[in-house]
Protein backbone atom coordinates (compact mmCIF):
# COMPACT_ATOMS: atom_id res chain seq x y z
CA UNK A 1 0.00 0.00 0.00
CA UNK A 2 1.68 3.05 -0.90
CA UNK A 3 2.02 5.72 1.44
CA UNK A 4 -0.83 8.10 1.68
CA UNK A 5 1.18 11.16 1.93
CA UNK A 6 3.77 10.38 -0.82
CA UNK A 7 4.18 12.72 -3.63
CA UNK A 8 2.79 11.39 -6.78
CA UNK A 9 5.68 11.55 -9.96
CA UNK A 10 4.46 13.06 -13.40
CA UNK A 11 3.94 9.80 -15.06
CA UNK A 12 1.70 8.57 -11.83
CA UNK A 13 -0.28 11.78 -12.55
CA UNK A 14 -0.84 11.28 -16.03
CA UNK A 15 -2.35 7.81 -15.40
CA UNK A 16 -4.98 8.50 -12.62
CA UNK A 17 -5.68 11.64 -15.14
CA UNK A 18 -6.33 9.24 -17.50
CA UNK A 19 -8.82 7.74 -15.13
CA UNK A 20 -10.39 11.11 -14.53
CA UNK A 21 -8.71 12.07 -11.33
CA UNK A 22 -9.57 15.18 -10.85
CA UNK A 23 -6.33 16.07 -8.05
CA UNK A 24 -4.51 14.27 -11.05
CA UNK A 25 -5.54 16.61 -13.67
CA UNK A 26 -4.17 19.41 -10.73
CA UNK A 27 -0.84 17.91 -10.09
CA UNK A 28 -0.29 18.37 -13.63
CA UNK A 29 -1.80 21.87 -14.31
CA UNK A 30 0.21 23.10 -11.02
CA UNK A 31 3.27 21.62 -12.52
CA UNK A 32 2.74 22.97 -15.66
CA UNK A 33 0.97 26.08 -15.30
CA UNK A 34 4.04 28.78 -15.10
CA UNK A 35 5.62 27.75 -18.19
CA UNK A 36 2.28 27.03 -20.27
CA UNK A 37 0.90 30.73 -18.91
CA UNK A 38 4.30 32.53 -19.32
CA UNK A 39 4.60 31.29 -23.05
CA UNK A 40 0.89 32.60 -23.72
CA UNK A 41 1.85 36.02 -22.24
CA UNK A 42 5.10 36.52 -24.15
CA UNK A 43 3.05 35.64 -27.23
CA UNK A 44 0.16 38.02 -26.68
CA UNK A 45 1.53 40.41 -24.05
CA UNK A 46 -2.08 40.62 -22.48
CA UNK A 47 -3.12 38.48 -19.70
CA UNK A 48 -6.44 37.83 -19.96
CA UNK A 49 -6.22 36.56 -23.21
CA UNK A 50 -2.77 34.82 -21.81
CA UNK A 51 -4.92 33.41 -19.55
CA UNK A 52 -7.91 31.78 -21.80
CA UNK A 53 -5.03 30.59 -23.98
CA UNK A 54 -3.40 28.64 -21.35
CA UNK A 55 -6.88 27.40 -20.49
CA UNK A 56 -7.26 26.19 -23.97
CA UNK A 57 -3.76 24.97 -24.20
CA UNK A 58 -4.54 22.78 -20.72
CA UNK A 59 -8.06 21.56 -21.77
CA UNK A 60 -7.00 20.44 -25.44
CA UNK A 61 -4.39 18.70 -23.45
CA UNK A 62 -6.73 16.82 -21.09
CA UNK A 63 -9.02 16.19 -23.18
CA UNK A 64 -6.40 14.30 -25.57
CA UNK A 65 -4.22 12.69 -22.50
CA UNK A 66 -5.98 9.21 -23.10
CA UNK A 67 -3.89 9.02 -25.89
CA UNK A 68 -0.74 10.31 -24.53
CA UNK A 69 1.62 6.94 -24.75
CA UNK A 70 4.82 8.53 -23.44
CA UNK A 71 6.96 8.27 -26.34
CA UNK A 72 7.73 12.13 -25.73
CA UNK A 73 8.45 14.08 -23.08
CA UNK A 74 4.90 14.88 -21.46
CA UNK A 75 5.99 18.68 -21.16
CA UNK A 76 7.26 19.07 -24.61
CA UNK A 77 3.75 17.38 -25.62
CA UNK A 78 1.81 20.42 -23.62
CA UNK A 79 4.71 23.07 -24.84
CA UNK A 80 3.60 22.24 -29.06
CA UNK A 81 -0.05 22.17 -27.82
CA UNK A 82 0.26 25.08 -26.29
CA UNK A 83 1.87 27.01 -29.22
CA UNK A 84 -0.56 25.80 -31.87
CA UNK A 85 -3.12 26.87 -29.34
CA UNK A 86 -1.56 30.55 -29.20
CA UNK A 87 -0.56 30.80 -33.01
CA UNK A 88 -4.06 29.39 -33.91
CA UNK A 89 -5.25 32.43 -31.95
CA UNK A 90 -2.82 34.94 -33.62
CA UNK A 91 -4.18 33.41 -36.92
CA UNK A 92 -7.71 34.16 -36.19
CA UNK A 93 -6.50 37.48 -35.48
CA UNK A 94 -5.04 38.36 -38.38
CA UNK A 95 -1.92 38.55 -36.47
CA UNK A 96 1.26 37.44 -38.67
CA UNK A 97 2.91 34.45 -36.90
CA UNK A 98 5.79 35.06 -39.10
CA UNK A 99 6.68 38.14 -40.81
CA UNK A 100 6.74 38.33 -44.53
CA UNK A 101 10.51 39.27 -45.17
CA UNK A 102 9.60 41.87 -47.81
CA UNK A 103 7.87 44.06 -45.22
CA UNK A 104 10.23 43.45 -42.81
CA UNK A 105 12.01 46.73 -44.10
CA UNK A 106 8.84 48.92 -44.32
CA UNK A 107 8.13 47.74 -40.79
CA UNK A 108 11.47 48.26 -39.67
CA UNK A 109 10.84 50.47 -36.16
CA UNK A 110 14.11 50.12 -34.61
CA UNK A 111 14.68 52.87 -32.83
CA UNK A 112 18.10 53.06 -33.08
CA UNK A 113 18.87 56.01 -35.39
CA UNK A 114 16.29 58.70 -34.12
CA UNK A 115 17.01 58.15 -30.79
CA UNK A 116 20.69 59.30 -31.46
CA UNK A 117 22.00 57.14 -28.55
CA UNK A 118 25.61 55.97 -28.17
CA UNK A 119 26.61 52.99 -29.40
CA UNK A 120 26.83 51.65 -25.60
CA UNK A 121 27.47 48.01 -24.54
CA UNK A 122 24.36 46.70 -23.10
CA UNK A 123 26.51 43.13 -21.67
CA UNK A 124 26.25 42.29 -18.01
CA UNK A 125 23.13 44.33 -17.12
CA UNK A 126 19.77 43.45 -18.64
CA UNK A 127 17.09 43.86 -16.40
CA UNK A 128 14.27 41.17 -16.80
CA UNK A 129 11.66 43.61 -16.87
CA UNK A 130 13.05 46.03 -19.19
CA UNK A 131 13.86 43.08 -21.44
CA UNK A 132 9.97 41.89 -21.59
CA UNK A 133 9.09 45.29 -21.92
CA UNK A 134 11.31 45.33 -25.11
CA UNK A 135 9.69 41.84 -25.99
CA UNK A 136 6.19 43.31 -25.87
CA UNK A 137 6.99 46.26 -28.08
CA UNK A 138 8.14 43.52 -30.94
CA UNK A 139 6.38 43.27 -34.01
CA UNK A 140 4.04 40.14 -34.28
CA UNK A 141 6.36 38.22 -35.97
CA UNK A 142 9.88 38.60 -35.05
CA UNK A 143 8.13 38.37 -31.36
CA UNK A 144 6.64 34.80 -32.28
CA UNK A 145 10.54 33.35 -33.68
CA UNK A 146 12.13 35.11 -30.35
CA UNK A 147 10.07 33.61 -27.73
CA UNK A 148 9.82 30.26 -29.29
CA UNK A 149 13.97 29.99 -30.26
CA UNK A 150 15.71 32.53 -27.36
CA UNK A 151 12.70 32.14 -24.13
CA UNK A 152 11.37 28.54 -25.24
CA UNK A 153 14.32 27.07 -26.48
CA UNK A 154 12.90 25.49 -29.90
CA UNK A 155 15.20 24.78 -32.55
CA UNK A 156 15.02 26.97 -35.80
CA UNK A 157 13.62 23.52 -37.48
CA UNK A 158 10.88 23.06 -34.81
CA UNK A 159 10.32 26.76 -35.34
CA UNK A 160 10.01 26.39 -39.23
CA UNK A 161 7.86 23.41 -38.79
CA UNK A 162 5.96 25.10 -36.27
CA UNK A 163 4.83 28.40 -38.05
CA UNK A 164 5.23 27.54 -41.68
CA UNK A 165 8.09 29.56 -42.94
CA UNK A 166 11.98 28.44 -43.98
CA UNK A 167 14.70 27.79 -41.18
CA UNK A 168 16.44 30.69 -43.08
CA UNK A 169 13.56 32.75 -42.46
CA UNK A 170 13.49 31.81 -39.24
CA UNK A 171 16.93 32.63 -38.30
CA UNK A 172 16.58 36.02 -40.56
CA UNK A 173 13.52 36.80 -38.29
CA UNK A 174 15.48 36.30 -34.86
CA UNK A 175 18.01 37.91 -35.66
CA UNK A 176 15.84 40.82 -36.79
CA UNK A 177 13.88 40.70 -33.83
CA UNK A 178 17.35 40.93 -31.12
CA UNK A 179 18.97 43.50 -33.08
CA UNK A 180 15.50 45.37 -32.46
CA UNK A 181 15.78 44.54 -28.72
CA UNK A 182 19.05 45.93 -28.48
CA UNK A 183 17.84 49.07 -30.02
CA UNK A 184 14.75 49.02 -27.76
CA UNK A 185 17.44 48.12 -24.61
CA UNK A 186 19.45 50.70 -25.29
CA UNK A 187 16.39 52.90 -25.47
CA UNK A 188 15.27 52.12 -22.09
CA UNK A 189 19.21 52.78 -20.79
CA UNK A 190 19.59 56.14 -22.11
CA UNK A 191 16.27 57.32 -21.33
CA UNK A 192 16.49 56.14 -17.41
CA UNK A 193 20.37 57.50 -17.06
CA UNK A 194 17.70 60.78 -18.13
CA UNK A 195 15.41 60.68 -16.16
CA UNK A 196 17.58 59.45 -13.23
CA UNK B 1 36.23 39.57 -43.43
CA UNK B 2 34.34 43.30 -43.53
CA UNK B 3 31.49 44.48 -41.10
CA UNK B 4 29.42 44.49 -43.57
CA UNK B 5 30.20 41.03 -44.04
CA UNK B 6 29.42 40.06 -40.35
CA UNK B 7 26.18 41.70 -40.63
CA UNK B 8 25.26 39.37 -43.65
CA UNK B 9 26.45 36.58 -42.02
CA UNK B 10 26.30 37.10 -38.40
CA UNK B 11 22.37 35.40 -38.06
CA UNK B 12 24.02 31.67 -39.59
CA UNK B 13 26.81 31.84 -37.41
CA UNK B 14 26.58 33.89 -33.96
CA UNK B 15 24.13 30.96 -32.45
CA UNK B 16 27.35 28.80 -33.40
CA UNK B 17 26.82 27.11 -36.07
CA UNK B 18 30.15 25.83 -37.59
CA UNK B 19 30.95 26.68 -41.42
CA UNK B 20 34.33 26.38 -41.33
CA UNK B 21 36.68 28.79 -42.69
CA UNK B 22 33.74 31.24 -42.57
CA UNK B 23 33.46 30.89 -38.70
CA UNK B 24 37.14 31.31 -38.33
CA UNK B 25 36.98 34.68 -40.54
CA UNK B 26 34.19 35.69 -38.44
CA UNK B 27 35.77 35.28 -35.20
CA UNK B 28 39.16 36.71 -36.50
CA UNK B 29 37.38 39.36 -37.73
CA UNK B 30 36.00 39.85 -34.11
CA UNK B 31 39.25 39.82 -32.62
CA UNK B 32 40.09 42.63 -34.32
CA UNK B 33 36.67 44.74 -34.51
CA UNK B 34 35.19 46.40 -31.28
CA UNK B 35 32.05 47.26 -32.94
CA UNK B 36 31.06 43.89 -34.38
CA UNK B 37 32.30 42.24 -31.04
CA UNK B 38 30.15 44.35 -28.66
CA UNK B 39 27.21 43.68 -31.25
CA UNK B 40 28.10 40.28 -31.54
CA UNK B 41 28.22 39.65 -27.15
CA UNK B 42 24.96 41.81 -26.73
CA UNK B 43 23.00 39.69 -29.15
CA UNK B 44 24.36 36.54 -27.35
CA UNK B 45 23.43 38.15 -24.07
CA UNK B 46 20.22 39.13 -25.09
CA UNK B 47 19.03 35.29 -25.85
CA UNK B 48 20.48 34.37 -22.78
CA UNK B 49 18.63 36.55 -20.88
CA UNK B 50 15.79 35.47 -22.22
CA UNK B 51 15.57 32.14 -21.50
CA UNK B 52 15.31 33.34 -17.92
CA UNK B 53 12.01 34.69 -18.80
CA UNK B 54 10.85 30.99 -19.32
CA UNK B 55 8.30 30.00 -16.54
CA UNK B 56 7.76 32.74 -14.74
CA UNK B 57 4.57 34.16 -14.38
CA UNK B 58 2.12 32.68 -12.64
CA UNK B 59 -1.31 32.57 -13.50
CA UNK B 60 -4.48 33.93 -12.12
CA UNK B 61 -5.90 30.77 -9.13
CA UNK B 62 -9.07 31.55 -11.69
CA UNK B 63 -7.66 29.55 -14.83
CA UNK B 64 -7.92 26.50 -12.65
CA UNK B 65 -10.94 26.73 -11.50
CA UNK B 66 -11.98 27.17 -15.04
CA UNK B 67 -10.10 23.99 -16.37
CA UNK B 68 -11.85 21.98 -13.61
CA UNK B 69 -15.38 23.60 -14.47
CA UNK B 70 -14.95 22.64 -18.25
CA UNK B 71 -13.35 19.23 -17.09
CA UNK B 72 -15.98 18.70 -15.00
CA UNK B 73 -18.70 19.84 -17.15
CA UNK B 74 -17.40 17.52 -19.76
CA UNK B 75 -17.47 14.69 -18.24
CA UNK B 76 -13.20 13.87 -18.33
CA UNK B 77 -13.40 14.38 -14.56
CA UNK B 78 -15.00 11.36 -12.68
CA UNK B 79 -16.20 11.94 -9.03
CA UNK B 80 -12.88 9.17 -7.14
CA UNK B 81 -11.61 11.91 -4.99
CA UNK B 82 -7.86 9.81 -4.22
CA UNK B 83 -7.55 10.11 -0.46
CA UNK B 84 -3.81 10.19 -0.87
CA UNK B 85 -3.95 13.95 -1.96
CA UNK B 86 -5.85 14.86 0.83
CA UNK B 87 -3.47 15.95 3.23
CA UNK B 88 -0.83 17.98 1.62
CA UNK B 89 -2.11 21.21 2.01
CA UNK B 90 1.58 22.43 3.42
CA UNK B 91 3.09 21.29 0.66
CA UNK B 92 4.83 23.16 -1.81
CA UNK B 93 3.46 24.47 -4.87
CA UNK B 94 6.47 23.18 -7.16
CA UNK B 95 7.48 19.73 -7.54
CA UNK B 96 5.74 16.63 -8.15
CA UNK B 97 3.25 16.82 -5.03
CA UNK B 98 0.28 18.35 -4.98
CA UNK B 99 -0.42 21.92 -5.14
CA UNK B 100 -3.38 23.28 -3.73
CA UNK B 101 -5.46 26.26 -5.47
CA UNK B 102 -8.57 25.34 -3.60
CA UNK B 103 -7.33 23.27 -0.89
CA UNK B 104 -8.23 19.72 -0.92
CA UNK B 105 -10.01 18.25 1.83
CA UNK B 106 -11.53 14.68 2.76
CA UNK B 107 -14.44 14.36 1.58
CA UNK B 108 -16.68 15.50 4.31
CA UNK B 109 -20.54 15.30 4.58
CA UNK B 110 -21.78 19.10 4.97
CA UNK B 111 -24.81 20.57 4.80
CA UNK B 112 -24.27 22.88 2.09
CA UNK B 113 -27.06 22.17 0.39
CA UNK B 114 -27.61 26.11 0.22
CA UNK B 115 -24.39 26.48 -2.13
CA UNK B 116 -26.44 24.69 -5.27
CA UNK B 117 -28.99 27.44 -5.41
CA UNK B 118 -26.58 29.89 -4.65
CA UNK B 119 -24.29 29.08 -7.54
CA UNK B 120 -27.35 28.90 -9.70
CA UNK B 121 -28.70 31.86 -8.56
CA UNK B 122 -25.52 33.63 -9.23
CA UNK B 123 -25.68 32.28 -13.15
CA UNK B 124 -29.35 33.67 -13.06
CA UNK B 125 -28.38 36.80 -11.74
CA UNK B 126 -25.73 37.25 -14.27
CA UNK B 127 -27.87 36.40 -17.44
CA UNK B 128 -30.49 38.94 -16.00
CA UNK B 129 -27.80 41.71 -15.65
CA UNK B 130 -26.16 40.89 -18.84
CA UNK B 131 -29.02 40.27 -20.99
CA UNK B 132 -30.58 43.65 -19.77
CA UNK B 133 -27.71 46.01 -19.82
CA UNK B 134 -28.93 47.11 -23.13
CA UNK B 135 -31.86 49.61 -21.08
CA UNK B 136 -29.10 50.00 -18.13
CA UNK B 137 -31.64 52.89 -16.74
CA UNK B 138 -34.89 51.14 -17.18
CA UNK B 139 -33.44 48.03 -15.57
CA UNK B 140 -32.08 49.98 -12.71
CA UNK B 141 -35.37 51.62 -12.13
CA UNK B 142 -37.53 48.73 -11.77
CA UNK B 143 -34.60 46.69 -9.97
CA UNK B 144 -35.32 46.00 -6.45
CA UNK B 145 -31.92 45.24 -5.17
CA UNK B 146 -30.89 42.09 -3.35
CA UNK B 147 -33.93 39.49 -3.54
CA UNK B 148 -32.74 37.56 -0.91
CA UNK B 149 -35.18 35.37 0.91
CA UNK B 150 -34.68 33.06 4.11
CA UNK B 151 -34.74 29.32 2.74
CA UNK B 152 -38.52 27.86 3.56
CA UNK B 153 -39.41 26.61 7.16
CA UNK B 154 -39.22 23.03 6.23
CA UNK B 155 -35.58 23.09 5.18
CA UNK B 156 -33.16 20.62 6.96
CA UNK B 157 -30.82 22.78 7.91
CA UNK B 158 -32.25 25.74 10.25
CA UNK B 159 -28.82 26.99 10.34
CA UNK B 160 -27.94 27.07 6.56
CA UNK B 161 -27.39 31.14 5.61
CA UNK B 162 -29.87 32.94 3.66
CA UNK B 163 -29.70 32.24 -0.22
CA UNK B 164 -31.50 34.15 -3.14
CA UNK B 165 -34.90 32.92 -4.21
CA UNK B 166 -34.10 29.40 -5.50
CA UNK B 167 -33.08 28.69 -8.59
CA UNK B 168 -35.81 26.96 -10.65
CA UNK B 169 -37.50 29.77 -10.73
CA UNK B 170 -35.32 32.64 -11.32
CA UNK B 171 -33.66 30.16 -14.49
CA UNK B 172 -36.66 30.07 -16.15
CA UNK B 173 -38.02 33.26 -15.98
CA UNK B 174 -34.81 35.04 -17.09
CA UNK B 175 -37.09 37.81 -17.68
CA UNK B 176 -37.51 38.62 -14.86
CA UNK B 177 -37.79 42.25 -13.04
CA UNK B 178 -35.85 41.49 -10.35
CA UNK B 179 -31.93 40.92 -10.59
CA UNK B 180 -30.41 39.97 -8.13
CA UNK B 181 -27.91 41.82 -6.16
CA UNK B 182 -25.33 39.58 -4.97
CA UNK B 183 -22.54 42.13 -4.34
CA UNK B 184 -23.95 44.45 -2.04
CA UNK B 185 -22.35 47.90 -3.42
CA UNK B 186 -23.91 50.27 -5.14
CA UNK B 187 -22.91 49.97 -9.00
CA UNK B 188 -20.24 51.90 -10.62
CA UNK B 189 -18.38 52.17 -6.97
CA UNK B 190 -15.05 50.91 -8.02
CA UNK B 191 -13.90 50.35 -4.48
CA UNK B 192 -13.92 46.84 -3.36
CA UNK B 193 -16.96 45.16 -2.47
CA UNK B 194 -18.52 44.21 0.63
CA UNK B 195 -18.97 40.28 0.53
CA UNK B 196 -22.51 40.08 0.54
CA UNK B 197 -24.53 38.17 3.26
CA UNK B 198 -24.22 34.97 1.24
CA UNK B 199 -20.62 35.16 1.03
CA UNK B 200 -20.17 36.13 4.87
CA UNK B 201 -22.05 33.12 5.10
CA UNK B 202 -20.05 31.06 2.95
CA UNK B 203 -16.95 31.82 4.40
CA UNK B 204 -17.86 31.64 7.71
CA UNK B 205 -19.17 27.74 7.19
CA UNK B 206 -15.51 26.90 5.41
CA UNK B 207 -14.04 28.68 8.96
CA UNK B 208 -15.43 26.14 10.75
CA UNK B 209 -15.38 23.16 8.94
CA UNK B 210 -12.08 23.53 6.93
CA UNK B 211 -10.30 26.58 8.30
CA UNK B 212 -7.12 26.00 6.12
CA UNK B 213 -9.19 26.33 2.88
CA UNK B 214 -11.08 30.00 4.17
CA UNK B 215 -8.32 32.37 2.61
CA UNK B 216 -8.12 31.00 -0.36
CA UNK B 217 -11.93 31.35 -1.03
CA UNK B 218 -12.15 34.26 0.69
CA UNK B 219 -9.33 35.43 -1.72
CA UNK B 220 -10.99 34.48 -4.73
CA UNK B 221 -14.74 35.54 -3.70
CA UNK B 222 -12.42 39.20 -3.16
CA UNK B 223 -11.11 38.84 -6.68
CA UNK B 224 -14.62 37.69 -8.90
CA UNK B 225 -16.49 40.37 -6.90
CA UNK B 226 -14.38 42.58 -7.34
CA UNK B 227 -13.76 41.95 -11.38
CA UNK B 228 -18.04 41.72 -10.89
CA UNK B 229 -18.28 45.53 -10.07
CA UNK B 230 -15.53 46.93 -11.53
CA UNK B 231 -17.21 45.43 -15.53
CA UNK B 232 -20.50 46.01 -13.94
CA UNK B 233 -19.63 50.00 -13.38
CA UNK B 234 -17.91 50.08 -17.80
CA UNK B 235 -20.79 48.41 -18.42
CA UNK B 236 -23.34 50.88 -17.23
CA UNK B 237 -20.94 53.12 -18.92
CA UNK B 238 -21.09 51.61 -22.01
CA UNK B 239 -23.97 49.48 -22.65
CA UNK B 240 -23.33 48.87 -26.05
CA UNK B 241 -20.47 46.70 -25.60
CA UNK B 242 -21.35 42.82 -26.24
CA UNK B 243 -17.46 42.27 -25.33
CA UNK B 244 -17.78 44.05 -21.90
CA UNK B 245 -21.34 42.29 -21.50
CA UNK B 246 -19.94 39.14 -21.97
CA UNK B 247 -17.11 39.60 -19.34
CA UNK B 248 -19.83 40.37 -16.99
CA UNK B 249 -21.51 37.22 -17.31
CA UNK B 250 -17.85 35.51 -17.56
CA UNK B 251 -17.41 37.03 -14.14
CA UNK B 252 -20.77 35.82 -12.44
CA UNK B 253 -20.32 32.75 -14.15
CA UNK B 254 -16.74 32.50 -12.17
CA UNK B 255 -18.35 33.33 -8.89
CA UNK B 256 -21.05 30.50 -9.54
CA UNK B 257 -18.19 28.10 -10.39
CA UNK B 258 -16.72 28.90 -7.35
CA UNK B 259 -19.13 28.21 -5.22
CA UNK B 260 -19.97 24.96 -7.42
CA UNK B 261 -16.81 24.03 -6.80
CA UNK B 262 -16.69 24.13 -3.06
CA UNK B 263 -20.25 22.44 -3.07
CA UNK B 264 -18.35 19.44 -4.87
CA UNK B 265 -15.01 19.92 -2.62
CA UNK B 266 -17.32 19.84 1.20
CA UNK B 267 -20.49 17.97 0.87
Amino acid sequence: MTDPKKAITEAEAIEQAKQGHEAAFEVLYHLHKRRVYSLCLRMVSNPAQAEDLAQEAFLQLFRKIGTFRGESAFSTWLHRMTVNVVLMQLRKKGLPVVSLEETLEADDEAPRKEFGTKDVKLTGSIDRLQLQRAIDRLPPGYKTVFVLHDVEGFEHNEIAQIVGCSIGNSKSQLHKARLKLRDYLKFMRAEKAKTG
Amino acid sequence: MTCADVQRVLPELIDGAPDGALQTDFETHLKACSACSDLVSDLKLIASEARQLAATEEPASRVWVRIAAELRAEGLIHDQYSDQYSDQDSEPESGPTRPVLVPASPRRRWSAWWLAPVAAALLAAGSYVVSHQSTPQVAKQQAPTASVTSPTAATPAANAPSVPTPAPQQLAQQKSPKPINITGPAVGSLVEPEPSAEDQQFLSEVSTRAPSMRATYESQLRAVNADILETQAYVDRNPGDADARQHLMDAYQQKALLYQIALDRIQ
